[in-house]
């Protein structure tokens, strides 16, 4: 599904991504796990193709094609979907607009018709509710005035409407409570069809609690230090990222 | 001096109704103004060269419908270029509201007519002498008035029409007041409205100036704020060939609050002005406006924004901020922002900016497999739609937002 080649990639002149190796196959569930600053967050704007995020080196392969040749929503046209750590305000345009839009330019995509108002109701008042939105969300401005909570389930809302191949979730469990966290999980989890692939990037072990991954990866200052099991996330839980033994440089972008 | 200026005085000779004696002041008044140019500030963006030897009739028998809004239940008072067609008689009216016409003698227009607005409006001095027909809008203390009050104003082909709106809020009284005009033909419209606002009552209020195409239109709303009541305002304005509004919000009161939103979206080539005055004569009053234009090819559009804090309006708070997106190199925008304040401990806050994208907001919109086309269509759209989504009425908002997607829609076709 996807395969990352020592991926080199840098925001103005700092490189974040140094030489990164990621093979994902259809189904499969990958954590990336790892300290501030060792670029997660990064590696989810690479791929979705976002401006200023310059790769300078390697490939990356999304289902048989250039992912790192197709513009940001080709990227999102054939499947990719980035779950936002902060996802955006956008107060003067409705949920419902976006979606509908957004949608539609998924199922054109990939060949299907255009859903119509009331289809598309349907689907949007069915995932709403899955993740516990209120219906009268669809009426409000994109993420305008949400708690982080609220905005984080929204962005799992779109996850469940757009269908995508696959999923990165970005931080989807920070700032969250055990309840808020429950809701975003089960929302992952009904996705998961043996098809879909997921990454899924935290900082902490207590996500994956919800979402059990099939392999866990340690990020650091750039690149792939540690891959293993489920165990790999327990084992961090109980040291902490200490051990990676050199002091981590920057902010994470 | 402009022709249709001194007809208008000529005109005003013959007026002769129960207002006569403050119509006489009105046009010593009008007789003393010099017709603007080039170099009078408030006109300074906008010609009037369009209306300087304008003739049009005064009088027609057209017939017109108010404008049909899905879910607004509305008490209609239609003007059809400058005729009220609307039998008052017939209105069944809720307790606490008083409509009269405005040729019937009321203690509420003798009140409030020419006693909000500010006498240096030149078309409302026009207005005051020649505008004989209007509706004179009464709300009792303590009254609430559910269903909203719509004034509709329609200008036809080749009239001239004057019409008036006089509004008294009792103490503590709640109301919706929405001015509707429209017309596309080559008219001339202007429509004043003065709202006297008492302690504690709460006004809704709407202007829509619809106007298109070779309509000119020039017209105010004028608030008087007493203590602690409340102002919510929506302007929402096109061009046409020429669209003139005057806003003035007076807090003559402590503790009022008023918040005024407007939205003006210009096809190719029209020209908009709005000029909005906020008098802060009075301590702890708060008023937040916001401003947004889109403005198309080789369109026109000026915003004044003042705000006057005085000596005594301690505790002030004000806001206001416009911002415009413009569609094409040939997209014009004056926008000057005026603060005056002579009061030491006030917070205010003045902003004018021609808008541009917001980069997170596209990005976010891409990662969604939106288009980039559509997604600045939605961008640009929704820097409007925003002041819509804000109206309380949400009907008026449901009607609003589709008429003005189609209107931004054509005007990206076309810019």
């Amino acid at each position: 599904m996807l395969t990352i080649k020592d991926l080199h990639a840098r925001v103005e002149e700092k490189t974040i991504i140094k030489g990164l190796n990621l093979e994902i196959k259809p189904g499969e569930v990958h954590a990336i796990m790892g300290p501030n600053g060792a670029g997660k967050s990064t590696l989810g704007y690479v791929l979705s193709g976002r401006e200023g995020y310059e790769v300078e080196q390697g490939e990356v392969t999304f289902n048989g094609a250039n992912l790192l040749e197709m513009e940001v929503e080709e990227r999102a046209q054939a499947g990719l979907f980035l779950a936002f750590q902060y996802p955006v305000e956008i107060p003067g345009v409705s949920n419902m607009e976006f979606m509908k839009e957004s949608v539609n330019a998924m199922r054109k995509a990939r060949g299907e018709d255009e859903l119509s108002s009331a289809e598309f109701l349907k689907k949007a008042k069915a995932a709403c509710k899955q993740v516990n939105l209120p219906l009268d969300f669809l009426k409000r401005g994109v993420n305008e005035g949400f708690s982080g909570g609220e905005k984080k389930r929204n962005e799992i809302m779109q996850l469940i409407m757009l269908e995508p191949k696959l999923a990165i979730l970005d931080e989807s469990d920070s700032g969250l409570d055990v309840d808020a966290l429950q809701v975003v999980a089960n929302g992952v989890n009904s996705q998961r069809d043996g098809k879909r692939s997921f990454i899924v990037v935290t900082h902490y072990q207590r996500l994956l609690d919800f979402i059990e991954p099939d392999y866990v990866h340690i990020l650091a200052q750039g690149k792939i230090v540690k891959s293993g099991g489920p165990e790999l996330a327990k084992e961090v839980e109980a040291s902490g990222y200490a051990w990676l033994g050199q002091a981590q440089e920057g902010e994470e972008a | 001096m402009s022709q249709w200026l001194a007809h208008v005085i000529e005109r005003a000779a013959a007026v002769d109704d129960w207002l006569s004696p403050v119509r006489a002041e009105a046009l010593a008044k009008l007789k003393e103004q010099t017709w603007p140019g080039r170099r009078t500030e408030a006109w300074r963006y906008t010609s009037l060269h369009a209306v300087e030897d304008l003739s049009l009739a005064t009088e027609s028998s057209v017939q017109a419908e108010a404008p049909a809004i899905a879910g607004l239940d509305a008490l209609d008072l239609v003007f059809v270029d400058g005729r009220l067609t609307t039998p008052l008689a017939d209105l069944d009216l809720p307790e606490g509201l008083t409509i009269r016409a405005l040729t019937d003698k009321s203690e509420a227009a003798e009140h409030v007519f020419t006693k909000v607005k500010p006498s240096h409006h030149l078309f409302g001095l026009v207005n005051d002498v020649l505008a004989t027909q209007g509706v004179v809008i009464d709300v009792a203390q303590d009254a609430v008035i559910e269903r909203p009050i719509r004034v509709v104003n329609f200008a036809s082909d080749n009239v001239e029409s004057h019409t008036r709106v006089l509004v008294s809020l009792g103490k503590n009284a709640k109301a919706t007041v929405i001015e509707h005009g429209s017309g596309t033909g080559h008219s001339l419209n202007t429509a004043f409205a003065e709202y006297d606002i008492a302690n504690e009552a709460r006004l809704e209020h709407y202007r829509f100036a619809l106007h298109q195409g070779d309509a000119i239109h020039v017209g105010g709303s004028h608030f008087k704020l007493a203590n602690k009541s409340r102002l919510n305002s929506t302007l929402i304005g096109y061009g046409s060939q020429l669209t003139r509004l005057d806003v003035d919000i007076i807090h003559a009161g402590e503790h009022a609050h008023a918040k005024f939103n407007n939205a003006y979206l210009l096809a190719p080539k029209e020209h908009f002005d709005l000029h909005s005055t906020i008098e802060h004569a009075m301590p702890n009053g708060t008023t937040e406006e916001n401003a947004r234009g889109i403005i198309g090819d080789k369109a026109k559009a000026v915003f004044n924004g003042r705000i006057h804090i005085h000596r005594d309006a301690q505790k002030t708070l004000a806001e206001l901020n416009n911002r415009n997106l413009l569609l094409s190199r040939g997209a014009q925008i004056n926008t000057k922002p005026e603060l005056e304040i002579y009061a030491d401990d006030v917070q205010c806050a003045h902003g004018a900016t021609v808008a541009e994208i917001d980069e997170e907001a596209l990005y976010y919109l891409l990662t969604r497999g939106i288009n980039k086309q559509m997604a600045l269509v939605m961008l640009n759209f929704g820097f409007v739609q925003e002041l819509v989504f804000d109206m309380p009425n949400k009907a008026l908002a449901d009607w609003l937002q589709p008429i003005l997607k189609q209107r931004f829609e054509d005007m990206m076709e076309r810019s």
